[in-house]
Parts: structure tokens; C-alpha cells; sequence
């Protein structure tokens, strides 16, 4: 028993040194949409390559010693020298680098974000080995040598609907001789979006549809071909006449008539009596639906109401209103 | 595995390269299989890279492992000693080769070819050999650097650039941490070395071993007196006392042969001014020291024997740097003791019955034993000897007899030999003597430098009133041997260094390569007695001298200031704003104002054009929107509008442009 509580301390312990820590750091490196690496958020210490390689300096020089051997005293100093020399080498890898955040790809909880940085160059004309990941990301490996810039993707599962914040991004490096570590822990101002977790249900209960105009309209989704139009930004790229465009004729959106009979309103009252997520994700679920099919559909929510309509720009507008519902602005 | 844990082949490149640069300078002295080891683990790796062979698995690296192990074993019958061990390492070393698969093993081999670079210094610490290993560092930290370079897989000469300038950087910081760190006592006994060959004069003499030097220009020596230089004819550096004949060979008394009340040399009237002297030895394995009769060592450490021989009660591993007071005119042992007497007088029974008879016929029609030192002397002078490098072959029985009154010829050891017994069958104390005589003189530093070839051989007679008296029998026979040394006494024979064609000595005649010879020499010496000399007092005088006394206050105080001193310049060369502003004084002004700016925290974004960003800064900083707008457009009129502003007006235009810069203090954020 004794122990299991002295354990519990322990990593309470811990738990209060970590946070304690997390919050020095934000102290220190607060968040931003783009960092330039100074000394106030570099740190550096000997890798443990570094301290193995220190164990070697120390049998050099006992060897110097016991043989009183000058040139071995010589040599061994050189080496440590380089060491320290290293410090700065080290330092100057990351130093006057650039982090900006670019953007993260939406996600359905428990799939992968993709969290796209440009790491801009700093004060040397060659930055090598630079590895950067979030905690729980994939990592990547950047030189940067004959460009000014360059960008790197990371992958990384999100959870939860709403913004997904990765945390801190750990960018660390131990070139040139890899005896020191340099790293810096950065919290960039860069969220993904978590979509709700789609979630069947058999039939749309109190299916609201526009009554029919009798006006045949070309509208986008339809089943019978009217004919084209240049694209604009928006249609969906199911519609982009692919052929005309591997004829050179430019990008077209085909067109089709239909009767505007079909829209459909998806409704927050829709699900009545089920809980807030339990909602969404049934309005998710068939707002995929509808946009696989190529159907209007429109969106109600509690103090929101998209206009129906289809395509991807709509499906992500969609997505979004109900990814981002009850939650207030961006973290920050 | 992990892109971080790959060798990048750049690296692997460099890695194989300072495999072999390393090895180089230890082929000397590592059997030849090793070589074979090094060859063949390159081979395999680079088979590897090239994806036809795979990394040896465990058994197959274990044999290797023993099957090197044994190798050095049988190649040095033990594994205890300096060589083995080096041997060890540098298997090892070509071993790891074959399984370097990630990084950590690139670490492991690169921290050993450091450790090898030391071992190459405990053999030698000559100039080249310091030089190349400042090479092989170079080398090792060029495959460290690419060891951090991901995805380099093209090899790039260039990589060797960072790792010399991090080398030069932390060049001026050694150089101050190995004057600063004090040096302490050995902490353990080490393995020494077993296997190098001994070299030099030996502790025993048969006829022919010195003739064998005599084709050697190796240095033995070097000297450098504090006065002048003695005349070449009384450079006699004494080396062994050789007493006793025993076997057809002269060898020295053993030091439990003496009884104890002889083991310390007798006291000598060191009355007037000695000639003061600084010895670095090259190293032999052996213990003797050489220096010109009497001589009392200065330097702690060397011992003087009872036949005032000096002499290290260790080895010569490595060079020796020794200092030596001599008085050359002092008499040495005026009273022969018994024993003495008896030991210098002993001769094997009814060997060379000739010589014995002739010796003591001599003696009965000299006066005094001078003069038949004398006449004997005169008979070498007289009778048709010969001095040559190549004497015929003496039988095994009766040399001596064969030697004075039939072949006639020989070399310093024939006669030094052929004299003490003649000396000793006729009952005057004599002993043989090894060494070197004369040396050649640097006009450079004005150091004696000792060849292998200057070994000779002499006698010493008792004489009463006297003591010890040198007598040289190869002066009588060939005089230019001790005046101008043995290439000018081996003229005629054509036989000096016959068989080292590219001896620089042998173009002594060329201006240019003995001119180049002599200053490279002066380098080595200079060299060595600052490598050689430089230990705790040198250090402690040192450090007195500079600093005027020593504190660990201080020595922080020095240590830390030279660093922050070296490592400023090396921090700020390496941390300033890299400027990369060309083009026009326009540019440069704007781009300026854009710093300025952005340290007050509005900065210019990617594809902005100068009005937007103006009009943006000018909103977000009101009180200087009139400043801001008047920098932007005399710049937009310089860099977009060249017609207009070409009109004589651009210089001033610029100049305008450049002072609203100056003025425009936006402060910071």
C-alpha cells in the first residue's frame, strides 16, 4: 500500500514538475503564428553522445598522463576544444531560423491532420538535420541548403470535434558533431479542425424539402446534362469536364438541369431529444450523404442557417458549422 | 530504421578514407595481415553499400573476432604490451567497418580513430608524424560532420571545410588549456613497449656490430652546447664501459658482479669551468647515455655507473632530453682499486697466444707503460693496417691473432679490441669503450647532430699518476676518422652509406639539399626539445615567468578570459546578421526602413508591394503615417520610375531617401 501511495506522490510529483515546466516555457516562448529562433528559446545541452564522447576524452587523457606523453595532452585538449567550439556550431544550426505556421487539414476525429510549417532560413547559409515533430506526430528530417525555405508536413491523429491543437512542436538538431543537442520547444499558433464523427442513422426523420418552382434551373448536383460553363471556384471537381480540359478548351464545369425540387434542409431539430454530439454527428452523417449523391442540401442550426447548395467549398462550410457548434472561437 | 539512424554514404565515404589515412603511419610496425584486414572490411562494406553483399551476421563476426585476436597473438606470441594492444585497436578498428549500419557505429569507429591518433604519439612525436595526425583529426571530424548531414548521399569534398575551420577555432584554445593544465605523475604503470626493435650501440660487442652502424644514418643524437663546440677530434661521447671478454665478445661488468663497496663511481676533482650540454636522444630501447668524459648529469633521473658511464634507469622508449656539465681534462679513478685492477687486467687463458707474446715483448723493451702505449701505437702507424667498413671474416678462434699479423684490416672495433688485449696481456689496466665519436656540426643552430654511422669504438688504459687515459688505435690508423669523420676516412673504399642510395647525407655536395637537410634538422631539434622539454618545471617556470606566480585564481582569471577572448570573434562571426543586401543605395535605404519597421512590429509580408505596406504601416502607426508615406514614395520614384528619377536628380533623390531613413525612429516593440 505504502508504495502504490508513494508512487501516486511520485508522479504527482512529476505530474506538478511537468506542468510547472509547460508553464516556464509559455512564459518563455509564447504562442505565435511565426517564431525566429533566438536565445531565448534555444537550449543546448551534450547529447548522450556527447557524454560518451567526454568518457573517451578522459581515458585520452589518462593515457597522456600516464605515458606524459605532450603531443597526447596536445591532441586531447584539441578534442575538447572542438566540444566546446561545437557549443556554437551547434547553437548556430538552429539559430535565426524561422517556424511559420501554414495550415492544418481538417479531420475526422481519428484520422490523421496533416500540419504543414515553413522553416525559413536563418543567419548560416546551411542548416542541416534539423527533426521536427509534435509529441504522438510522425517527424521529419530537413536540410536546408540550396533553398531560402521549405516546407514540411506532419502527420498526427486528432481526437475530439472542435480545434484540435497539436501542442508543443519540438525542433531539435545535433549537427555537426552530434556531441550536443539543441532544441526548442515552440507553440505555433496552428489548429486543425476536427469535424464530428459521422454517424449513420437510417432514414432522415421529417425529411424538410422547398417546395418545387416548376422552373427548370440549372442547378449543380442534378442528374441530366444542360450543358457548360466556365468553372468557378467552388464547383465540384466531379463536375470539371475533364475531357474538354485534356482537349486545351480550358477548365468547364458541366452543367445539369433539373428541377429545384430536391433541396433538402438539414435540421438541428431534426434529431429532438438526442444529445448535442449525437446530433451533429447524425447532421454530419448525412450531409455526406446528400454530397456524395450530388444533392442541394441546406443546414440549420441554432443561430445558423446555410442556404442549400453542394459542391466541396459548401460540404467544408458545412462541416465546419457543425465541427466548430457550441465552441467559442479559436483557442488561445 | 530511423532516417536519423542511416550512415549517409557521404559519411561512409569519409569514414573508409580515414580508415586508411590512420593505418598508414602504424604500417611500420603492425604485421602485414592487418593491412590485409583493413583492405578486405573496405571491400565488404563497400560491396554492402553496393547491395551484393549483406553485413556478416553474428558468427560470422565473431570468427572474425577470433580469428583476429589469434592472429595477434601468434604474430607478437603475447597480447601484454604497447604493440599488441595498438595492434588490437587498429583490428578493431577495420572490423567495426563491417558492421557500421547506423549511426551509433559510426560514433564508436570515429571515437576510436581518435584513440588511435594518440597511440600513433607514444611511438613517435616528431614533427611529420604531428602534422599527418592533425590530418587524420581533420579527417575523423570531416566523417563527423557528415555523419549529421541526412541524405547527403553523393560524397562532398566540401565537408572537410567545416570540420577545419572548427579545428583552426579550436586550435588557439588547446593551445592555452595545454599550457595552462597542470601536468601530474603518471597515475599507473603502463604497458611498455616489447616489441621495437633495440637500435644503437648494444650492450655487447663483437667484432663487426659497429661496422653494421656505420651503414645507418639514422640520427642517434643530437647535441647543443651552451659554449663552443669542442673541436670534432675530442667529441668522444662515451657511451659503454665494455670490461669484460668473454666468448670472442666485450661486454660490460653486471652490476651484481660488483661488490658493493665498488658500485659508486670514485669522487673527481671537478675544478674550472665545464662545458655545458644539451642531449635529445632518439630512442633505443636501451639504457645508456652518452656524454663527453667526465660528465655529471644535471637533469634528475640520469644515474652515472661506477665506470662513469651514465646512464637511465628506464628504457629510452622515447626521445630523451637530458642536460650534462663535462670537464673534460679531469682525471678519473687515480687509485685502482684491487678488484678493479684484477677485473681489467682478466683475459680468457691461452687465447691469442701470438698477441701475448708480442704484447709482452713490447712491454719488456718500453720504459714505462706510456711508452709502450706508445710503441704499440706506432706499430698500427707503421705496419700496413687497414681501416675499411667491409673487413674480411675473423676465424672463431684467435681473432686477435688473426687481426694483428695477418689480415690486417678492420674497422674501430678490431683495433679498440685487438689494442685492450695487447694492453691487458701486458699487464696494464685497459677496457674498451663504445660510443660515438665527432658528430656534424648544424651551421643553423650550431647543434651536433650523431649518426648511427659516427658509433665507434676506443680504449682506455690505467696509467699510474694518470687514471684512466683514452687512447683511439683508429686515430693512429686512420686519422681522418676522428678528424673528419667516416666519410672522408672511407674515401678511397667508396663504402659510405653504399647501401642507402637516398640518404640526403650522401648529396651533402648539393647546396640547395644540404642547406634544406640542415634547417629541417634545426626544425626537428627545435621540436624536440620544446615537445620533450615542456614537464611540470618547464610548465611551473613557465607560467611564473608570464604571469608572475600562479594562484588557481589566476589560472580561472587566464583561462576564461583567453576563451571568452578567441570565442567572441568565433561566436560573432558565426551568429551576425547575415547581410544579404545588394542592389542599389535605394534598396538598401528601403530595405532598412523595412528592419526598422519590423522591430516595431509591423513587418513587410511576402508579395506586398511598397504603397501597400506603407498604407498598412501607416494605419497601424499614425503618428509617423506622414514619414512613412513620404520614404515610400521617394523610394517607389527610385525603383519603379528610373525615367524620372534620371534627370540629375536620382543622387539626390537617394540621398533624400537615406536621410528620411536615418530620421525615421519608429522605436520597438
Amino acid at each position: 500500500m505504502r508504495g502504490i501511495e508513494a508512487r501516486t506522490a511520485g508522479t504527482g510529483l512529476r505530474h506538478r514538475l511537468r506542468q510547472r515546466f509547460a508553464e516556464w516555457v509559455s512564459r518563455r516562448i509564447p504562442p505565435a503564428r511565426a517564431v525566429t529562433l533566438d536565445q531565448k528559446r534555444i537550449f543546448i545541452f551534450p547529447s548522450r553522445t556527447g557524454l560518451f564522447f567526454a568518457l573517451c576524452l578522459l581515458v585520452m587523457l589518462i593515457t597522456a598522463i600516464n605515458y606524459q606523453n605532450n603531443m597526447s595532452f596536445a591532441l586531447t585538449f584539441l578534442l575538447a576544444t572542438l566540444f566546446v567550439v561545437g557549443v556554437l556550431h551547434t547553437y548556430a544550426n538552429l539559430s535565426g531560423l524561422t517556424i511559420r505556421a501554414l495550415r492544418a487539414s481538417p479531420a475526422f476525429p481519428g484520422q490523421q491532420s496533416e500540419f504543414s510549417l515553413q522553416l525559413e532560413r536563418g543567419r548560416q547559409r546551411e542548416h542541416f538535420g534539423l527533426h521536427l515533430r509534435w509529441p504522438g506526430s510522425s517527424d521529419a528530417w530537413v536540410n536546408l541548403t540550396d533553398q531560402d525555405s521549405v516546407q514540411v508536413h506532419l502527420h498526427m491523429p486528432v481526437a475530439r470535434r472542435g480545434w484540435y491543437s497539436p501542442g508543443r512542436l519540438l525542433l531539435e538538431s545535433t549537427y555537426p558533431l552530434g556531441l550536443l543537442r539543441c532544441w526548442t520547444w515552440i507553440d505555433l499558433d496552428l489548429y486543425a479542425l476536427v469535424y464530428p464523427q459521422p454517424l449513420a442513422c437510417p432514414e432522415l426523420p421529417g425529411l424538410a424539402t422547398d417546395q418545387p418552382d416548376g422552373a427548370a434551373i440549372p442547378i449543380v448536383g442534378s442528374d441530366d446534362f444542360y450543358g457548360f460553363r466556365d468553372y468557378r471556384e467552388g464547383d465540384s471537381l466531379r463536375q470539371i469536364h475533364w475531357k474538354g480540359l485534356a482537349r486545351g478548351q480550358g477548365v468547364q464545369t458541366k452543367q445539369y438541369g433539373a428541377y429545384a425540387d430536391r433541396s433538402v434542409w438539414l435540421d438541428w431539430d431534426m434529431f429532438a431529444g438526442m444529445g448535442t454530439e449525437r446530433r451533429l454527428s447524425h447532421l454530419c452523417y448525412w450531409a455526406l450523404q446528400f454530397e456524395s449523391r450530388d444533392e442541394e442540401y441546406g443546414l440549420r442550426l441554432p443561430g445558423l442557417v446555410l442556404e442549400p447548395g453542394s459542391g466541396d467549398r459548401h460540404r467544408d462550410r458545412v462541416l465546419q458549422a457543425l465541427a466548430l457548434h457550441g465552441i467559442e472561437g479559436r483557442p488561445r | 530504421m530511423k532516417p536519423d539512424e542511416q550512415i549517409p554514404r557521404n559519411a561512409l565515404v569519409w569514414i573508409v578514407i580515414s580508415l586508411f589515412t590512420l593505418v598508414a603511419p602504424h604500417a611500420q610496425r603492425i604485421p602485414l595481415w592487418i593491412l590485409g584486414v583493413y583492405v578486405f572490411t573496405a571491400f565488404w562494406r563497400i560491396m554492402v553499400y553496393q547491395g551484393r553483399w549483406s553485413f556478416p551476421g553474428r558468427w560470422v563476426k565473431a570468427g572474425l573476432i577470433v580469428s583476429c585476436f589469434a592472429g595477434i597473438y601468434l604474430s607478437y606470441g603475447s597480447l601484454i604490451g604497447l604493440e599488441p594492444t595498438v595492434a588490437l585497436l587498429l583490428t578493431a578498428f577495420a572490423l567495426k567497418l563491417v558492421e557500421l549500419a547506423r549511426r551509433q557505429d559510426g560514433y564508436v569507429l570515429l571515437f576510436l580513430g581518435y584513440f588511435i591518433c594518440i597511440t600513433e604519439f607514444l611511438f613517435s612525436q616528431d614533427l611529420p608524424i604531428v602534422l599527418y595526425s592533425l590530418l587524420n583529426v581533420t579527417v575523423i571530424t570531416t566523417g563527423l560532420v557528415a555523419l549529421h548531414r541526412p541524405g547527403e548521399n553523393q560524397f562532398n569534398r566540401k565537408t572537410i571545410r567545416l570540420a577545419t575551420v572548427m579545428l583552426l577555432q579550436a586550435l588557439p584554445l588547446m593551445l592555452v588549456l595545454f599550457f595552462l593544465f597542470p601536468r601530474i605523475g603518471p597515475l599507473w604503470t603502463v604497458p611498455i613497449k616489447s616489441h621495437t626493435a633495440k637500435t644503437g650501440v648494444s650492450d655487447f660487442m663483437k667484432p663487426g656490430d659497429i661496422s653494421r652502424l656505420g651503414k645507418s644514418d639514422d640520427v642517434a643524437f643530437r647535441a647543443e652546447f651552451s659554449g663552443d663546440i669542442p673541436n670534432a677530434a675530442d667529441l668522444y661521447w662515451r657511451g659503454l664501459v665494455f670490461s669484460v671478454l668473454e666468448d670472442g665478445a666485450w661486454r660490460s661488468l653486471r652490476y651484481y658482479n660488483i661488490p658493493a663497496s665498488e658500485r659508486r663511481p670514485q669522487p673527481v676533482d671537478t675544478s674550472g669551468a665545464p662545458l655545458a650540454y644539451q642531449v635529445i636522444m632518439e630512442p633505443t630501447q636501451q639504457n645508456w647515455l652518452y656524454s663527453l668524459r667526465y660528465a655529471r648529469p644535471v637533469t634528475p633521473g640520469v644515474m652515472t655507473g661506477p665506470d662513469y658511464a651514465l646512464f637511465s634507469p628506464g628504457e629510452l622508449e622515447d626521445e630523451r632530453l637530458y642536460t650534462v656539465e663535462s670537464w673534460p681534462d679531469a682525471q678519473l679513478e687515480l687509485e685502482l682499486s684491487p678488484w678493479r685492477r684484477e677485473v681489467e687486467l682478466r683475459l680468457p687463458e691461452g687465447d691469442n697466444p701470438e698477441t701475448v707474446a708480442f704484447a709482452r715483448r713490447q712491454r719488456a723493451q718500453a720504459d714505462s707503460d706510456a711508452a709502450f702505449v706508445e710503441a704499440v701505437l706506432e706499430r698500427f702507424t707503421r705496419e700496413p693496417f687497414a681501416y675499411s667498413l667491409n673487413p674480411p671474416l675473423l676465424p672463431e678462434i684467435n681473432p686477435v691473432d688473426a687481426f694483428m699479423f695477418r689480415s690486417r684490416t678492420g674497422f674501430c672495433e678490431h683495433y679498440a679490441a685487438a689494442f685492450v688485449v695487447t694492453m691487458r696481456a701486458a699487464g696494464v689496466p685497459a677496457r674498451v669503450v663504445a660510443g660515438y665519436q665527432g658528430g656534424e656540426i648544424n651551421p643553423v643552430n650550431r647543434t651536433v647532430i650523431v649518426h648511427q654511422f659516427d658509433a665507434h669504438a676506443w680504449a682506455e688504459v690505467w696509467l699510474a699518476g694518470q687514471g684512466w687515459v683514452r687512447v683511439d688505435p683508429t686515430a693512429a690508423v686512420s686519422p681522418d676518422r676522428v678528424e673528419w669523420g667516416l666519410e672522408r676516412a672511407l674515401a678511397g673504399e667508396g663504402s659510405f652509406l653504399r647501401d642507402s642510395p637516398l640518404s640526403l647525407l650522401r648529396y651533402r655536395g648539393v647546396a640547395w639539399v644540404n642547406t634544406l637537410r640542415l634547417r629541417y634538422d634545426a626544425l626537428t631539434y627545435r621540436w624536440q626539445s620544446w615537445v620533450n622539454g615542456f614537464n611540470r618545471d618547464k610548465q611551473f617556470q613557465l607560467l611564473n615567468d608570464v604571469f608572475g606566480g600562479i594562484s588557481a585564481r589566476k589560472f580561472m582569471l587566464v583561462l576564461i578570459g583567453s576563451w571568452a577572448l578567441i570565442l567572441g570573434p568565433v561566436a560573432f562571426s558565426l551568429l551576425r546578421r547575415r547581410e544579404r543586401r545588394a542592389g542599389s543605395p535605394a534598396d538598401r535605404h528601403y530595405l532598412a526602413f523595412c528592419d526598422k519597421l519590423a522591430r516595431a512590429g509591423v513587418a513587410r509580408q511576402a508579395g506586398e508591394t511598397p504603397e501597400q505596406f506603407a498604407a498598412r504601416a501607416a494605419r497601424s502607426m499614425r503618428p509617423l503615417a506622414e514619414q512613412i508615406e513620404q520614404i515610400s514614395r521617394l523610394y517607389s520614384a527610385l525603383a519603379y520610375r528610373p525615367a524620372a528619377a534620371a534627370d540629375g536628380r536620382q543622387a539626390t533623390l537617394e540621398r533624400e531617401l537615406g536621410r528620411s531613413v536615418r530620421r525615421f525612429r519608429p522605436g520597438r516593440r
